[in-house]
């Protein structure tokens, strides 16, 4: 066990001494570390996560839950914060137990790796950086190359009246190149990345491959045309499909959004809501991916939640308070974005499973329409039931065949609508996890992931 | 809290123990923040106080014409962590390299800044009251507003104290306190029988102002109910008004990307002379507005705010620089290293990240277009455009697009129908010669407002291209 293990007693013994003034008492303590190089043939600039560590401690009032944070785990910081949490039971005494279940969880875990990222120094990561640099050379409209290489250890230490302790150290590893082409006065890019929780395994996905097919495909976008607009047969690729999954069912299927009335999915619970063909899951429990937990942030162990199980909508993703308001268990989906935030019910891992149709099947049964590629952002209106989803390029679809490439588009619609119009999902070997990050509301993000095979559906697009 | 006394500000007492270390920079917060967040009316969760308090130290090593530049942040305050992070920063300075002609730190000379108002007296001596005052307020402004109700909200106020310090002896720094409200209006029943709806109000501010919200309350119920009833736009290329709030959407992460000392270094800026929006345009990055958001004294490295024109006429006037940008170029800084900026929003902590080039408030001089009204009757024909989902600009290529939250139909040169859905989307900023928003301008309002981190009047752009069913 890594940094947090000096403080765990006091931690332990703060929570046992607020734990006498009210009936659930938790902290979660958290410490990081790592180390990312940018390197763009002008400049090198290391960057190591700031050498911060703190704790959150929650516990349960007669108005509800109250929080404080503080930087620092020696005793005088965690005196502060005990003090304010103190001030708040002595107000606001409890007369009951808080809702849901409390974690009795015992675990301690870290991410298993034959080669462990931090073993390898500022020079060996340069080292990368400039290879994969150099591999856009050649390609004369590349005006700059950034390549970002880095990794961060992030350790919670999670502890609760009830008897939980739960410690995980996750590491997360991430490699990419991102090529800018100008010609004219006309600037575009593209970006390859990847990434995901291991050691230095993950870096050999960045290869000379995938850096020049970035580059290339930065060059062509000069010569890209304007998409179409319009209410148009849509092809999405993976990355795309990925944020359909995330926009669509992860932040309507987020119970706190049921709970506070705000969610177009509440009502359709158990019911058909799409196709046979379509699967959407979430999954903490992904060996790998980048969103990969180990227990939530409410001692919670993480899990494969079905969400759509053949176009019936099924589950929902709970933290305990949601959990006991609509009669389900938690599924290990509390998180929060540090020590100073607040949690709330988030989603990990979110992806689309993989169907039976090939590429070629479903571009031949879109005749004319657009393929989306690049998936660059999202949202949501859990409320409403609509998406937007930006994608950064795309190609025409022309006669059953893919044509001219077109830049940047959004697509947006009604869910609903645009569920009842998918027709197709392609097989596993298309499918891809993309790593990427998540914020509730405009704040508090965290690493997230979403993916999937390409989809074919219909929905509005135009230029973005 | 009580602001420091200038010995013991953060920033100070950290630079105190860099002895023989020289050159560097000790950028301190202090910081306390307090939150109320609801479900509907219903109080779900009081947090604070979140206690924050760091510094991010940066040392700067020449190697033949390059500087190796290290940084490191903590908040371990003991010598033993003050030394942790300053070997941190001394082992990645010896990794990495910046092209620099000239490097200068600033002096403490004339780096106050002056005053610039960004800072809540009565929020800094009261949060936790006036937290509860101004909640209290805006449960009450709901009162009897159905079928417009509160789905859910967060408040959430930061008092900082900021302290800045190098070893060319600048010692300097400030307080300020910002406020954030983040809330869903949700607009239900109604004899169209639609499905519920919401307005999504996402506000910063450096003051609690619990006797606006009766007013404004009102108006968001309205914009609710508008959503509610509004009817996807036609597709087709056509007028748009764009509102600061719209603007504020987009133009600080295409300005904050494409003007500045780091842009120029990857040969992306613009170069002084280019025609590259209407003549009607003149645009300034101005860091000393009143309440603004992003407005300051100083920097993030100390060196005073300013008013600096980007645009004068459409014409490109000034780049922005830091003190690093501002070496390679031989040039001054403008006082635009800031800490803490993603996508033109400013972070409530900013001593963990290194400073980088950004603009800070994207100003948009007062044009001769008139008023709302006058601008709608221009457009005779077209949109206005209250809220887009996320129009997620891309720095460099300019584009910017996406969801209509809200927008209303222009017919006639009156406000028409309430439009919900479908997309709008262009260039902000394209190459000289190629058609913009800012080339397309046809008219500057005349009155100026705040929004996040842009100060401007409404603009009619024609045309911009609209999605529809």
């Amino acid at each position: 066990m890594g940094e947090l293990s000096d403080a765990e007693s006091h931690l332990y013994h703060t929570v046992a001494r607020l734990a006498q003034r009210g009936p659930f008492v938790e902290v979660l303590a958290q410490a990081a570390r790592g180390l990312s190089v940018h390197y763009d043939g002008h400049s090198t600039s290391f960057h190591a996560p700031a050498l911060l560590r703190g704790a959150v401690f929650r516990a349960w009032t007669r108005t509800g839950w109250t929080e404080a944070s503080v930087s620092g785990l020696d005793p005088e910081s965690l005196r502060f914060a005990e003090g304010a949490v103190e001030r708040v039971l002595t107000h606001r005494p409890a007369h009951d137990s808080p809702p849901g279940v409390s974690s009795t969880a015992r675990l301690e875990k870290m991410t298993a790796t034959p080669r462990p990222i931090r073993d390898m120094g500022e020079q060996e990561m340069l080292s990368l950086a400039r290879d994969a640099f150099s591999w856009t050379a050649g390609i004369p409209e590349i005006r700059e190359t950034e390549v970002q290489i880095s990794w961060r250890d992030d350790e919670r230490m999670y502890l609760n009246s009830a008897g939980a302790r739960c410690y995980q150290g996750i590491c997360r590893v991430r490699g990419g190149a991102f090529a800018v082409a100008m010609e004219n006065g006309r600037v575009e890019s593209d970006r390859f990345i990847h990434g995901g929780v291991g050691g230095r395994e993950i870096l050999e996905g960045l290869t000379p491959e995938a850096v020049r097919k970035a580059a290339e495909s930065a060059r062509d976008m000069l010569h890209a045309r304007a998409p179409p607009a319009g209410k148009l047969t849509v092809l999405l690729a993976p990355s795309v499909t990925g944020y359909f999954a995330h926009e669509s069912f992860g932040h309507g299927a987020e119970a706190d959004q049921f709970v506070r009335d705000r969610s177009y999915l509440k009502p359709l619970q158990g019911q058909t809501v799409g196709p046979e063909i379509l699967t959407i899951v979430d999954n903490g429990a992904y060996p790998g991916a980048w969103s990969e937990i180990y227990c939530d942030d409410e001692g919670h162990p993480a899990q494969r939640t079905v969400l759509v199980d053949r176009g019936r909508f099924t589950g929902a993703l709970h933290d305990r308070d949601t959990a006991a308001a609509l009669g389900a268990l938690p599924t290990g989906n509390t998180r929060r974005s540090d020590f100073l935030s607040r949690s709330f019910v988030r989603m990990t891992n979110t992806y689309v499973e993989p169907g039976e149709s090939s590429f070629e099947e479903l571009v031949e049964e879109a005749r004319n329409g657009v393929l989306l590629d690049s998936g660059t952002a999202g949202l949501e209106d859990p409320q409403g039931g609509q998406i937007q989803i930006k994608a950064r390029m795309g190609h025409l679809i022309e006669n059953g065949t893919v044509t001219d490439l077109v830049s940047s588009m959004a697509l947006s619609g009604q869910i609903l609508d645009f569920l009842g119009s998918i027709r197709g999902v392609s097989g596993p070997k298309d499918f891809a996890l993309d790593t990427g990050s998540c914020g509730k509301g405009r704040t508090d993000f965290l690493p997230n992931s979403a993916g999937g095979p390409y989809l074919l559906a219909t929905a509005v697009v135009g230029r973005a | 809290m009580s602001l420091s006394r200038p010995g013991d500000a953060a920033a100070v007492r950290v630079g105190d123990r860099l002895a023989g270390q020289e050159p560097w920079e000790v950028f301190g917060e202090r910081i306390r923040r307090y939150e109320i967040h609801l479900t509907g009316e219903k109080i779900e969760m009081t947090r604070g106080p979140i206690a924050l308090e760091g510094y991010g130290i940066r040392l700067f090593r020449k190697r033949d014409n390059l500087f190796g530049i290290g940084c490191q942040a903590s908040n371990d305050f003991t010598d033993e962590g003050v030394r942790a992070a300053a070997e941190d920063a001394e082992r990645i300075a010896r990794y990495s390299s910046f092209p620099e002609a000239r490097f200068e730190l600033p002096t403490g000379h004339g780096a106050t800044g002056g005053i610039v108002e960004v800072l809540d007296r009565g929020l800094w001596e009261y949060p936790v009251d006036s937290l509860d005052e101004y909640v209290a307020a805006l449960r009450a402004a709901f009162e009897g507003r159905k079928p417009a109700t509160l789905s859910f909200g967060s408040v959430r106020v930061t008092l900082s104290e900021i302290s800045i310090c190098n070893s060319s002896g600048l010692r300097t720094g400030y307080g300020h306190t910002s406020v954030d409200v983040e809330l869903g209006v949700k607009a239900s029943g109604g004899p169209e029988g639609a499905v519920p709806q919401e307005y999504w109000v996402n506000d910063s501010d450096r003051r609690l102002r619990p006797a606006a919200l009766g007013d404004r309350v009102a108006e968001w119920s309205r914009f609710a109910e508008d959503v509610r009833r509004g009817k996807p736009p036609p597709t087709g290329e056509m007028a748009v008004v764009v509102p600061p709030p719209v603007l504020a959407g987009i133009l600080p992460t295409v300005f904050g990307g494409r003007f500045t000392g780091s842009a120029r270094l990857r040969q992306v800026a613009p170069v002084a002379g280019m025609q590259l929006g209407s003549e009607l345009v003149t645009i300034h990055d101005d860091g000393r507005i009143a309440w603004a958001p992003t407005s300051s004294p100083v920097d993030d490295e100390g060196v005073p705010q300013r008013r600096r024109t980007l645009l004068d006429h459409g014409a490109v006037s000034e780049i922005l620089y830091d003190s690093l940008t501002a070496g390679t170029f031989d040039t001054k800084s403008t006082g635009n290293g800031f800490r803490g900026f993603t996508s033109g929003a400013r972070n409530w902590y900013r001593f963990l990240q290194p400073p980088t080039v950004s603009a800070s408030t994207i100003a948009i001089e007062p044009g001769q277009g008139g008023t709302d009204a006058e601008l709608i009757e221009a457009a005779q024909d077209g949109i206005w455009i209250q809220q887009i989902g996320w129009s997620s600009p891309d720095p460099l290529t300019g584009a910017f697009g996406g969801e209509i939250r809200l927008a209303y139909r222009i017919r006639n040169g009156k406000l028409a129908e309430s439009i919900r859905g479908g997309t709008l989307g262009g260039i902000a900023l394209a190459p000289e010669g190629s058609p913009s928003l800012m080339t397309r301008l046809e008219a500057v309002g005349s009155k100026a407002a705040i929004a996040e981190s842009v100060l401007s009047p409404p603009v009619l752009v024609r045309p911009l291209t609209v999605a529809g069913g």
